[in-house]
């Protein structure tokens, strides 16, 4: 039979009336002077609270027999009957009070009832006892050790799975560094809670911080790989396709800075890495790009291409990210076209690179040349990686 | 509120071993609480193992180049000592990359870090409701409150733990301060602090990881960049606070460190329930 304690009878801020009940029981066999001490905070408090502090604990089974049966008849008189056998084992808190380390002698019947305070919400209780006979307790400690042996042997072996397989490698646990797809499904499950979390988050009426020129911070040149030959750029054009027209257009610089109108802002741009920089920029709003060549009615995302990327021994290594239309569509998302009030240096992506400052620096493709809107997520060069997909900040 | 008592139905009857008294052993942790605890030693583990391989991505405490090696960042600079230093790793093959082998997943792990940190992250998070609920269920928040008296009964602690070498040289008893409460006040305080840091740790995390859609969490912090600093320092206090914590959990005793497996303490009878470390 599972025994039910009454835990309810020692709460502080009893609920019920039943529990009111029990807790004017329990205030009535205070013993007046520990009651005040406890209420005091002085140094001398401690000196009088119950506790496990064994010279100064005296339980008779009797009484904390006695007490365990009033709390059950206040609080569950049903099981009262049910419960009596058992009391034995499982006796509520029955502490005496006695402020003498050296006493030893029982003080059963002179002293009054247990104390318990309840007089305070934050005042620490006098711990719970239970008395159980010595095979029980060996019992449970034999159960409760072997049960967190077997927890702690499981979440060794689980936790440590976890770690990428280079590091596992490198600790001599694995000998090859082959993927391992289930583990890299289950991690790639949590990467996509948290680009889930990172989508309900994103409004698109927030606008994000601006700042002032004074606040400005230096911008490094983070071209993954090698920075491009400027030799593009006189031939640059951003080419968009998926558009409501069915046809595809391509655009040159001079197009659109003669046809947008150009905005600026002072944002800050955070890189996965954990570095980040205050920049001036300027150019057209990508909302402004949409409204002037609509994207078919089914696209919900935008692949942004840069086909001019190399990788860092100086190789062709087109860049691609996927941008979700609602970002895209962000009064803050430029098509910047100036930094620091000048035209774009190849460093920073001339002549046309996106700005999407809610989204991670990887998001923001410098020397864009495609823009292709579709209905599926495209592809996005970094989640290749190993990378979140949403990346939303 | 029957929760907190589901762990103790008892096997069998008693009174079949009458020649053994009952004892008496002492509610001491809560089920969850319980499992939160060692639930953190993994989740603990695992973000602070990716952390540091987050932080060598872009580290915080940098410094001007160095012409030699071309390194900035203080934490390689200390790998680059230890294999100079240290007898046996004179020939290691790459001493910037020290620390980060021996305190990370490794350099150059930034993507499977951060992934490691999003899942110990929200499993974290989770873990701190469990460990909140435990709190509440079994009212061992109450143990954890400060109290007046606590800056007296701390300076009491540390004259106590200063004065042990002494006693031991000299061969003198040395008696533990007597507290009646749960904890000691310096206990109290370590075990206030530790739910704290990490309520923290998670406001800082959110307001590094989403600084645009929570800009007024970062700026809480005193923006962005102070609030990777913040989240980095907080690493350290979990750090500071468990090495003193298991050092004196081991010194205390089996009975210490079973409760937090079993739940309940059997010092309840003799002088030894006065010295309840860790």
């Amino acid at each position: 039979m599972k025994v039910k304690e009454n835990r309810d009878a020692l709460e502080p801020e009893g609920t019920s009336p039943t529990n009111a009940k029990t807790e004017q029981e329990i205030a009535a066999s205070l013993k007046p002077e520990s009651a005040e001490e406890t209420l005091s905070g002085s140094p001398r408090v401690e000196r009088s609270e119950a506790g496990k502090t064994a010279g100064e604990l005296e339980v008779s089974p009797e009484e904390s027999k006695a007490h365990a049966l009033t709390d059950v008849e206040g609080s569950e008189a049903a099981e009262v009957g049910e419960l009596q056998p058992e009391l034995d084992e499982v006796l509520g808190p029955s502490v005496d009070r006695e402020p003498e380390p050296a006493e030893s002698t029982p003080s059963v019947a002179a002293e009054p009832a247990p104390a318990l305070k309840v007089n305070s919400f934050s005042r620490e209780q006098p711990p719970q006892l239970i008395k159980v006979a010595p095979h029980v307790l060996r019992y449970w400690t034999r159960r409760d050790v072997l049960l967190f042996g077997a927890g702690a042997v499981a979440a060794l072996a689980g936790a440590g799975s976890l770690l990428p397989q280079a590091t596992l490698e490198r600790l001599g646990v694995i000998h090859e560094n082959k993927a391992w797809p289930k583990k890299e499904w289950f991690l790639n499950r949590a990467l996509r809670i948290d680009d889930d979390v990172a989508e309900a988050l994103y409004s698109e009426n927030r606008l994000i911080p601006t700042y002032t020129k004074s606040q400005i911070t230096p911008l490094k040149n983070n071209y993954n790989g090698a920075t491009p030959d400027p030799s593009y750029i006189p031939n640059w054009q951003l080419e968009l396709t998926g558009l409501a027209s069915g046809l595809r257009v391509s655009l040159n610089i001079r197009n659109l800075l003669s046809r947008f109108q150009m905005h600026e802002q002072i944002t800050r741009l955070v890189c996965v890495e954990g570095w980040s920089a205050v920049a001036w920029w300027s150019g057209l709003k990508f909302d402004d790009l949409l409204h002037a060549y609509p994207p078919t009615s089914q696209a919900k995302w935008v692949r942004v291409e840069s086909s001019v990327n190399l990788d860092p021994s100086g190789n062709p290594d087109p860049y691609f990210v996927s941008l979700d239309l609602p970002t895209a569509r962000h009064p803050q998302t430029l098509l910047a076209t100036h930094f620091n009030g000048q035209p774009l240096t190849v460093d920073h992506g001339a002549p046309l690179r996106l700005l999407v400052p809610v989204k991670l620096g990887l998001k923001n493709v410098k020397a864009v040349t495609k823009l292709s809107f579709v209905a599926e997520e495209p592809r996005d060069y970094w989640a290749e990686r190993g990378y979140s997909r949403y990346d939303g900040i | 509120m029957s929760l907190s008592t589901p762990t103790y139905n008892e096997p069998t009857a008693t009174g079949t071993f009458p020649g053994k008294p009952d004892v008496l052993v002492a509610r001491k942790h809560h089920l969850l609480v319980r499992w939160s605890h060692w639930l953190n030693v993994p989740i603990m583990l695992g973000l602070i193992l990716s952390g540091i391989s987050i932080y060598w991505a872009s580290p915080i405490y940098q410094h001007a180049p160095d012409p030699q090696t071309g390194n900035f960042d203080y934490f390689a600079d200390i790998g680059i000592w230890v294999c100079a230093h240290v007898p046996g790793l004179h020939h290691y093959s790459s001493p910037p990359d020290w620390i980060y082998n021996h305190m990370s997943l490794g350099p150059g792990m930034l993507g499977a870090a951060l992934r490691l940190h999003w899942l110990c992250a929200y499993l974290f998070m989770l873990n701190g409701f469990v460990y909140v609920a435990g709190l509440a269920l079994g009212e061992g928040w109450r143990s954890l409150m400060p109290r007046r008296t606590d800056l007296l009964d701390a300076l009491r602690m540390i004259r106590y733990y200063i004065g042990i070498p002494f006693a031991r040289l000299t061969r003198r008893k040395w008696l533990h301060p007597r507290f009646n409460t749960k904890y000691n006040a310096l206990q109290r305080a370590a075990y206030f602090s530790v739910p704290v840091a990490g309520l923290l740790s998670v406001a800082t995390g959110w307001a590094i990881h989403k600084p645009m859609q929570l800009h007024w969490l970062a700026a809480l912090f005193g923006g962005y960049n102070a609030a990777r600093v913040w989240h980095f320092w907080l690493m350290w206090v979990f750090i500071f606070f468990v090495l003193p914590h298991v050092i004196l959990v081991l010194a205390d005793g089996w009975d210490t460190l079973r409760s937090m497996i079993v739940g309940w303490s059997a010092r309840v009878e003799g002088s030894e329930g006065l010295e309840n470390e860790g």
